[in-house]
């Protein structure tokens, strides 16, 4: 076992468990309150990396606009989900299944449009910093160092302000009690709708700093969200802190696992740790348990 | 204030409610007194939005509020303290009471109610920092109570406020209720016990399967043993 090989199994499996907690912090917001498995989310990771890319290529505006906007575009999109079909089923019966499909639906009919509108090309979104350092023989990318400090700050961001606003604790109130959330006076659907745009802002976010160190195409947010959704369950549905926990667990024991064991061994032995996990721990590692809904 | 005409409602089919007729004052204590699984938890949840009336008319102030979200009902001042509690287990006491006062105008002074309800319940103030979850059962009532009173509430409405109390607690809880009333608070109070309600209630309706079969000044009717009797039972 070299140093070199240990500081890369460390520096890939922290920078990609940052991107894994990012998107499953968005997952597990969306489980919390509204009860709602959004297999769109790695869709939504897409959407605001084209458009991002889109914003470079086509209006050939720095990457520092085009981040905002790709952040932007997702939040919109994500909402826009919600308003057409989410919001016509909370509260009936066929809840799950209707957006499960949907979601679904939706992932399939973005990499469509998503390879009409720029063909199947694979593309370059370039890095917000592209310098790079060699820690012990290991290239460490500003970009990386870049995504972790985004992620790790977004975290903290997101505590507070669930934590301390008034809009935050609503959201609370609502994942822990909706009904006594409307009773009171906080609006249940619009708040849905609000983490639903939250949820996709951050999904916009990992889509934007992390496809420069991919090529961008049609399929680039599947991987993502599987990961995420492992995460999301390792962490515990509906927990932030699992979500920042097992993000890391999950990113440096894949890292180390690839590293040590080679790349095809990465994804079973994530899938075996998940599985012992589920059983030690049915509900994750910081799960909140049962189901209610509006 | 709040007048229900012709109330009708129920869940998935079968009707609890076969049209109420009911009528709070100002500053009135109203209580609907019934037995268990007659309706009385209905009737409060058809009134403030939880479950959609099918027919009938809610006023309030002679504004029909009927069929309004849950929300937009709270948020106008009618304010309703559900069986249960409900209360956000994974949040803090202090935070429990910031919620009830979560409507706009309500927010912006919510210091100065958070002081008002600390007057009633000063236990609360020491305990801010807990858990909601972690609280007694009795503790959890009297937060539940004084998070309604976080908000504006023009007429509050309370389902048995004595459901599953050991005695002194229940006590405690009536007390508050009548000071609460005591300010000037209207009451539609939903309870199965004549006893409780003795020194709060001002007219009472009596609820029998999903009807109110009589009503009148609370003297009169809670006096009247053979008829609670023959009533609840």
């Amino acid at each position: 076992m070299q140093d070199t090989q240990i500081v890369q199994a460390m520096w890939g499996g922290i920078l990609f468990g940052s991107v894994y907690g990012l998107m499953a912090l968005g997952l597990t917001l969306v489980w919390g309150a509204v009860r709602l498995l959004n297999l769109a989310h790695g869709a939504i990771f897409v959407v605001g990396a084209y458009a991002a890319y889109w914003v470079v290529a086509s209006l050939h505006l720095p990457i520092l606009v085009a981040l905002p906007f790709g952040v932007l575009a997702a939040a919109v999109f994500a909402y826009l989900m919600h308003l057409v079909f989410i919001r016509p089923v909370i509260g009936k019966p066929g809840f799950d299944n209707a957006t499960l499909i949907a979601t679904v639906g939706i992932s399939i009919s973005v990499s469509a449009a998503a390879l009409l509108i720029f063909n199947p090309e694979y593309k370059v979104v370039p890095p917000v910093l592209s310098d790079s350092t060699i820690v012990a023989g290991v290239q460490i990318t500003y970009q990386g160092l870049l995504v972790i400090g985004t992620s790790l700050a977004l975290f903290a961001i997101v505590h507070l302000f669930l934590t301390y606003t008034r809009q935050g604790m609503a959201i609370r109130a609502v994942s822990q009690q909706t009904e006594a959330a409307s009773l009171m006076s906080i609006p249940v659907v619009q708040t849905y709708g609000i983490v639903i745009a939250i949820s996709g802002a951050l999904a916009g976010l990992a889509g934007v700093l992390l496809s420069p160190f991919f090529f961008l195409n049609p399929q680039s947010g599947f991987n993502p969200m599987i990961q995420a959704l492992i995460v999301t369950i390792f962490g515990g549905l509906g927990s932030i802190r699992g979500a920042l926990v097992a993000g890391f667990v999950l990113g440096v024991f894949e890292s180390f696992v690839e590293v040590f064991y080679g790349v095809s061994w990465a994804l079973p032995g994530v899938f075996i740790l998940i599985i012992v996990m589920l059983i030690v721990r049915p509900n994750g590692l910081f799960g909140i348990g049962e189901v209610r809904r509006l | 204030m709040l007048e229900v005409r012709g109330l009708v409602a129920g869940y998935a089919g079968s009707e609890v409610l076969h049209g109420i007729d009911l009528v709070v004052n100002d500053g009135e204590g109203v209580v609907v007194l019934g037995p268990n699984g007659h309706g009385k938890t209905t009737l409060l949840r058809a009134i403030t939005g939880l479950l959609p009336p099918t027919a009938g008319q809610v006023l309030l102030n002679g504004r029909d509020i009927t069929r309004w979200r849950a929300d937009i009902i709270a948020a106008a001042g009618v304010v309703h303290i559900p069986q249960g509690d409900l209360l956000f287990p994974e949040m803090t006491v202090h935070e429990n009471l910031l919620m009830g006062a979560y409507h706009g105008p309500t927010w912006a002074e919510r210091s100065v109610r958070l002081g008002r309800v600390y007057e009633l319940f000063p236990w609360l103030k020491e305990r801010g920092g807990q858990l909601a979850r972690s609280l007694s059962g009795g503790e959890r009532r009297m937060l539940a109570l004084a998070r309604g009173l976080m908000s504006k509430a023009q007429i509050l409405l309370i389902d048995e406020p004595s459901l599953g109390l050991a005695p002194l607690t229940t006590q405690q809880i009536y007390a508050t209720i009548q000071t609460v009333k005591e300010g000037g608070m209207a009451l539609l109070l939903a309870d199965e016990n004549a006893n409780h309600v003795a020194d709060l209630a001002d007219r009472v309706y009596l609820l029998e399967t999903g009807m109110l079969v009589r009503e009148g000044p609370a003297q009169e009717l809670l006096n009247d043993n053979a008829l609670l009797e023959s009533y609840l039972g």
